[in-house]
């Protein structure tokens, strides 16, 4: 099968698509866009709607569902009621769960906003103040695989874009030399793939996923080494590449397609060290190293602020390897190990971004595909709870020290300011300087958007 | 000042069935509005911005916020009132008009969005709309309440839509062949395609681009027809053929090859969203690959397309097929699933079963019909003269089958293998737990595995592979006990089911049922008859080619110019309806439809009188004057230049440095493995984990139908051409065959890689580039320099694009 030239320029194609959006210049992972990073200060960058808060994301997924009530809402009625199923409690789940379960762990008022934060994530709340709980998120299914497409994909269809994907749809990338969207997960996250994947948008939107069990390089990046050729023989390859195509040209009439695959040859060329460079975390100094700690959630959120820092657009650092906070059964034995290795790194990387003044356009996201409840599974384990959960945001134009919506006196059900997945989505687009309504893609007789046919941004958090 | 929000929604008591109710619906809202986007093009009376904005921000919210209580669809209207028309508007309900048209500040309605302190309501009674919402439809009632008709009458009735209009849309109308066209350059043409082409051009003031040199036209048409390059003693041999049908006759050869199937084969598997494997705890089993084969084999026996069509939806229903053409049954059998949490309540699991079907009816209406049949789950199509009705008269069809693996031969012959499985699982299950033992009973496990081998060996038939397929079984979602937290259980019947037509497309809000049968719109009586067959596979099948036989054979010939030329005439190929695009040559396209039908729908003659006519033999170069009057080239006057798929790619690889592995068929072999030398037709395509090298390389997502490929430059396809370790193993294997072959020097070898690669000898230029590469590098082994240098030609772009 041969694919059309006029198809080649991708970013072509995507003009032709968005042809209806004034100001919406879509464009792909590789193609473009050092001109945003350089559009002057004040102005609205080229592929977004209005001026950006963020112009990067890194999105720290905790897969398997972390319990809110342990974390960032506290719920003082559960020992009150604990082991009762009182009125309210009776909300359909995955599986069938008892009574409530009491949550062991303190809470402390943090930072200057006062804002509570589990004792189980000391370092975390000493940046509370820069933190925006949302406390109110809930979701459509209590399934991992459906939780987690739409908490990624906007649906529970296998079918439709990840967001990521979408991103770099609108919005382009800031480095030619790396992708635009990086997946690190130490193991591979339930339903994989599709997770990141590109679906109808243009193949070189979706999420480049890396294995960081290893932090050799070599070892993340597939086809980053040559096996055989040194990079002076490369480079003689390059030169010859380069000589036999414009006598290819002379022959057959020139192509812009064909200056541009070259140039790609090139730019992997330089990618080879570039990104050996960015993956590299013997680069950091043993200090940062230890400041983040050690494990490959510490090597993750590491990585994650190596890559943004490139501009790579879009990161996203899932917890671990399947579902580890999927807690059906020693809830409180588990908990206090993976609030372990996430609180020092997280507390790290925004102290660290603060430093290098990144976080003030680095939205930074923390959640799972859904919550777990307040009731009981087998006495000493809970339950996927989609009802109500709490996610936070931090930098990038969210307003810090606040939680917006409350769930129910158990930390059941989203009862006040409810936030569905869609309305988040809506939001983060917005802080992206994109319109969740206008950023569409016309397909199968109609028009796509992350956001389907709902979502609100929730004007309240934004800085 | 009355407060009514009891008294007009009695039904909001919070229960545990609302709140399931609530998922499903939120559920459902995801697919189940889909084209709350799209503008209805049967409104004439408002500006296109009216409908537009209607259509976005406007329709959906009503149809959201208070279809349930406020229209023809409300179980019960409540205060008389609908919102779901215009007329129905300005009637308004107890309390009179709803709206003054272009005075919101007068209009019922906004006070009660309002939640305004002197208004009658507060509406919706769930609470109060956002700010922006609210906003929207003041502006709506501004600008006089623009309300396009069709959507707005009840869901599911056809009268509603005037289906003799409808079936006058160009799409839909007779295939008839067409005049030919008058023209000043009248000896160009060379088959009747060229004279609407040329017509085309003389009207724009294009002329065609000269005739490609042959041994490029041989590189072009070789690849086009087969996936693979010509051969160097091909090359010759045409350059050397002095017939003035030379050509004709390689095409007649390329025809015959049984490489054809396989590069064709593939073009169809994107549609059938063909896959050889999927996530481990999705049901899955049979073997995908004899459905590939199934489609290779039928497009090397030029297959007519109808019975193609046919055997793929219900071969098992024709007596002119046996089992062994079970494997057609694949492009159902290997529809995707989803997977259903049976610990969940039968509400839940009722949506996600209607997805699948949603995904059957996509799949078969886009690939087949080039119709979004799918759009009509909620509501009316938005565009297309395509009811609710239409789409659960199909959906019964798709819920009368069950996937499920097949023999390729007689279920009678075939029912001893399945006790003797029955009877391997017991004694393996005996073994498991025999080796638990301690000491360990050695000689019982060696009698059982003995048993187990004779089973094997013993029963007849009992190596023959089950294929991927459908039986006639309907599923029915049920509540597993009593309450909604017992489960569900899925329950298979024999008998055939109409469905009840989904209100909103929530399947736990039933309407009427719905016989099973075709669209109506296509359907030659007013009233399209009820299939009685079964599940009624055949005869959708065969209403397909027959009442839609206009239809299907324009979108069919459509995909194959598309394949040929990289662009179809409808560069919209699987929606052919109001908001597809218009053909570029309709009388072309409909020339091609009608002689296609009337020719005995042959696909080969289809390709034969594409690559034969003048319009295919053009030059690709790209000459100033035409690109200027035509930068898009959509008048083609001349040749797009085409860049190879990654199946060709990697093929054309293997097979100039001469270990192509041209055995045909069978199981799927890994990409990732360097000792896979087959066609790239037949490595693996997994729905999970999809082939990193298919991945960087546009391979489209297996998952859904893909109506075109998309082709990307990007830097990762940079890596892998500079790093890939197919590429640097074939550039040392191509080293290899030019230095093994019998020639006397390194000029004669470079001439020699640019036959194999090029179907062209090299300039002076080219070989001295070569030599001087070559020459440098002396000290790091002939080998190596020659690796070296094979790997620049495999990675150029005069080997990746065909001119």
């Amino acid at each position: 099968m041969q694919l059309p030239l006029a198809d080649l320029l991708s970013r072509r194609n995507l003009l032709r698509q968005s042809a209806a959006i004034p100001g919406m210049l879509g464009a792909t992972a590789f193609l473009s866009q050092q001109s945003l990073a350089a559009t002057a200060a004040g102005t609205t960058p080229a592929g977004c709607h209005f001026a950006p808060r963020a112009k990067r994301i890194i999105h720290l997924f905790m897969n398997g569902g972390p319990f809110h009530g342990d974390l960032f809402d506290p719920k003082p009625a559960l020992a009150k009621y604990a082991g009762q199923r009182p009125s309210g409690t009776d909300l359909v789940t995955e599986r069938p769960t008892g009574g409530l379960l009491a949550s062991p762990y303190r809470f402390h008022p943090s930072g200057e906003s006062g804002v509570p934060v589990s004792e189980l994530l000391p370092h975390l709340r000493q940046h509370v103040d820069d933190i925006c709980v949302l406390r109110s998120v809930h979701a459509d299914n209590p399934n991992h695989g459906p939780a987690l497409l739409q908490m990624n994909n906007g649906t529970i269809l296998p079918t439709r874009p990840s967001m990521g994907a979408w991103f770099l749809y609108g919005l382009g990338t800031e480095n030619e030399d790396l992708p635009g969207y990086v997946v690190l997960c130490p193991g591979k996250p339930v339903r994989f793939s599709i997770l990141w994947n590109s679906a109808f948008l243009p193949a070189s939107c979706q999420g480049t996923y890396i294995n960081h069990s290893s932090i050799d390089p070599e070892k993340m990046i597939p086809y980053l080494r040559n096996t055989k050729w040194n990079q002076e023989t490369q480079q003689r390859q390059l030169h010859l590449l380069r000589q036999l195509d414009a006598e290819a040209q002379r022959r057959n009439g020139q192509d812009q397609v064909f200056e541009t695959r070259i140039r790609s040859m090139e730019t992997a060329f330089r990618m080879q060290f570039r990104a050996s460079d960015a993956f590299d975390l013997s680069r950091e100094s043993q200090r940062t190293r230890d400041q983040y700690g050690k494990g490959h959630f510490s090597n993750g959120c590491l990585l994650a602020r190596r890559l943004v820092e490139r501009g790579v657009r879009f990161v996203q650092v899932y917890y671990g390897n399947s579902q580890p906070w999927d807690t059906h059964s020693n809830h409180n034995e588990t908990v206090p190990n993976l609030c372990r290795a996430i609180d020092q790194p997280i507390a790290s990387l925004l102290s660290d971004l603060k430093q290098r003044g990144l976080l003030e356009d680095t939205l930074i996201i923390w959640g799972g595909e859904f919550g777990r409840t307040p009731t009981s599974e087998n006495g000493n384990g809970r339950d996927h709870n989609h009802h109500g959960f709490s996610m936070w945001l931090a930098g990038g134009g969210v307003r810090g020290g606040m939680t917006w919506g409350e769930t129910d006196e158990f930390g059941f059900k989203a009862v006040q300011d409810r936030m569905h997945v869609h309305d988040v989505h809506a939001t983060i687009l917005h802080l992206l300087g994109l319109d969740h309504e206008r950023l569409t893609y016309h397909q199968a007789g109609r028009d796509f958007r992350l956001t389907d046919v709902q979502g609100n941004v929730v004007h309240q958090i934004l800085a | 000042m009355l407060r009514n929000k009891l008294l007009f929604h009695p039904g909001q008591v919070v229960s545990r069935v609302r709140d399931v109710f609530a998922i499903c619906c939120a559920t459902l809202l995801l697919s189940g509005l889909p084209d709350a986007t799209c503008a209805d093009e049967r409104q004439s009376a408002s500006t296109p911005a009216d409908i537009a904005f209607f259509e976005k921000k406007i329709r959906p919210l009503l149809v959201a916020k208070c279809y349930s209580c406020h229209s023809s669809r409300a179980k019960t209207l409540q205060g008389k009132l609908k919102v779901d028309s215009r007329a129905a508007l300005l009637r308004g309900g107890d309390s009179g008009p709803a709206i003054v048209p272009a005075k919101p500040e007068q209009s019922l309605l906004i006070a009660a969005l309002q939640y305004a302190p002197n208004a009658e309501f507060e509406m919706p009674p769930q609470g109060k709309l956002a700010a922006h919402e609210i906003a929207a439809l003041t502006e709506w009632v501004r600008r006089g309440a623009p309300f396009p008709g069709a959507a707005a009458v009840p869901a599911g009735s056809p009268e509603a839509i005037d289906f003799a209009q409808a079936r006058r849309f160009w799409s839909f109308v007779p295939a008839q062949q067409q005049p030919l066209p008058d023209l000043k350059q009248s000896d160009w043409p060379r088959q009747r395609i060229d004279h609407f082409v040329l017509a085309a051009m003389e009207r724009l003031g294009l002329r065609p681009s000269p005739e490609i040199a042959r041994a490029e036209l041989l590189r072009r048409v070789t690849f086009d027809l087969t996936g693979l390059p010509p051969t160097p003693e091909e090359v010759v041999a045409f350059a050397q053929d002095p017939s003035p049908r030379a050509y004709e006759a390689v095409v007649e050869r390329l025809l015959k090859s049984p490489h054809f199937g396989e590069r064709w084969a593939r073009v169809w598997l994107d549609l059938a969203r063909y896959t050889d494997r999927t996530a481990s705890w999705l049901y899955s089993t049979g073997q995908a690959h004899l459905y590939r084969d199934w489609v290779v084999k039928a497009m090397n026996e030029d297959m007519p397309y109808n019975e193609f069509v046919h055997r793929q939806l219900a071969t098992d229903f024709m007596p002119e097929t046996g089992p062994e053409d079970v494997p057609a049954l694949g492009f159902l059998g290997l529809s995707p699933n989803y997977w259903k949490e049976l610990q969940l309540p039968s509400e839940i699991i009722k949506v996600i079963v209607a997805d699948e079907w949603e995904e059957r009816i996509d799949a078969v209406s886009r690939t087949f019909l080039g119709l979004t049949v799918a759009c009509a789950r909620c509501h009316d199509h938005k565009f297309d003269a395509i009811t609710m009705k239409d789409y659960y008269a199909l959906a019964g069809v798709f819920a009368s089958c069950r996937i499920k693996e097949r023999p390729t031969i007689d279920e009678t012959l075939y029912a001893p293998v399945r006790e003797a499985l029955l009877e391997i699982d017991k004694r393996e299950a005996r073994i498991a737990e025999l080796k638990k033992k301690k000491p360990l009973p050695q000689g019982e496990i060696d009698a059982l595995t003995g048993e187990i081998a004779a089973l094997r060996n013993d029963t007849p038939h009992f190596d023959t592979p089950l294929a991927s397929a459908v039986v006639e079984e309907s599923l029915h979602v049920e509540r597993k006990g009593k309450t909604m937290q017992s489960g569900t259980k899925l329950v298979y019947q024999s008998q055939p089911q109409d469905l009840r037509l989904f209100i909103r497309g929530n399947p736990n809000r039933l309407g009427e049922v719905v016989p099973r049968r075709f669209l109506t719109v296509l359907s030659t009586g007013d009233q399209p008859v009820p299939f009685k067959t079964g599940s009624g596979r055949l005869e959708l099948a065969q209403a397909i080619t027959t009442d839609g036989a206009a239809l299907a054979a324009r979108v069919l010939v459509n995909r194959i110019w598309l394949a040929h030329f990289g662009r179809g005439l409808v560069t919209t190929p699987s929606n052919f309806g109001q908001s597809g695009q218009r053909p570029s040559h309709p009388e072309l396209l409909n020339d091609l439809a009608a002689r296609f039908i009337t020719g005995g729908w042959s696909l080969k003659r289809l390709h034969r009188e594409i690559v034969l006519s003048a319009t295919y033999r053009q030059s690709s170069r790209d000459e100033g004057a035409r690109s200027e009057t035509d930068p898009d080239n959509l008048w083609l006057a001349r040749m797009p230049r085409t860049r190879l798929s990654v199946e060709s790619w990697r093929d054309a690889m293997l097979a100039v440095s001469g270990d192509l592995d041209r055995t045909m068929g069978g199981p799927s072999m890994s990409l990732a493995d360097t000792a896979n030398q087959r066609r790239t037709l037949y490595g693996t395509i997994h729905r999970r984990e999809m082939s990193t090298m298919l991945l960087t390389h546009d391979f489209p997502d297996p998952t859904a139908h893909s109506p075109q490929r998309i082709a990307t430059t990007t830097t990762l396809q940079g890596l892998y051409a500079l790093n890939g370790p197919l590429v640097l193993e074939r550039s040392a294997a191509l080293a290899r065959r030019l230095l093994g072959a019998q020639l006397t020097s390194d000029q004669e070898r470079i001439a020699l890689a640019y036959t194999l690669l090029f179907a062209r000898q090299p300039s002076d230029r080219e070989t001295q580039l070569g030599m001087e590469f070559l020459g440098e590098t002396s000290s790091a082994g002939r080998a190596n320099a020659w690796a070296q240098y094979a790997h620049v030609l495999l990675a150029s772009n005069e080997f990746l694009f065909v001119n």
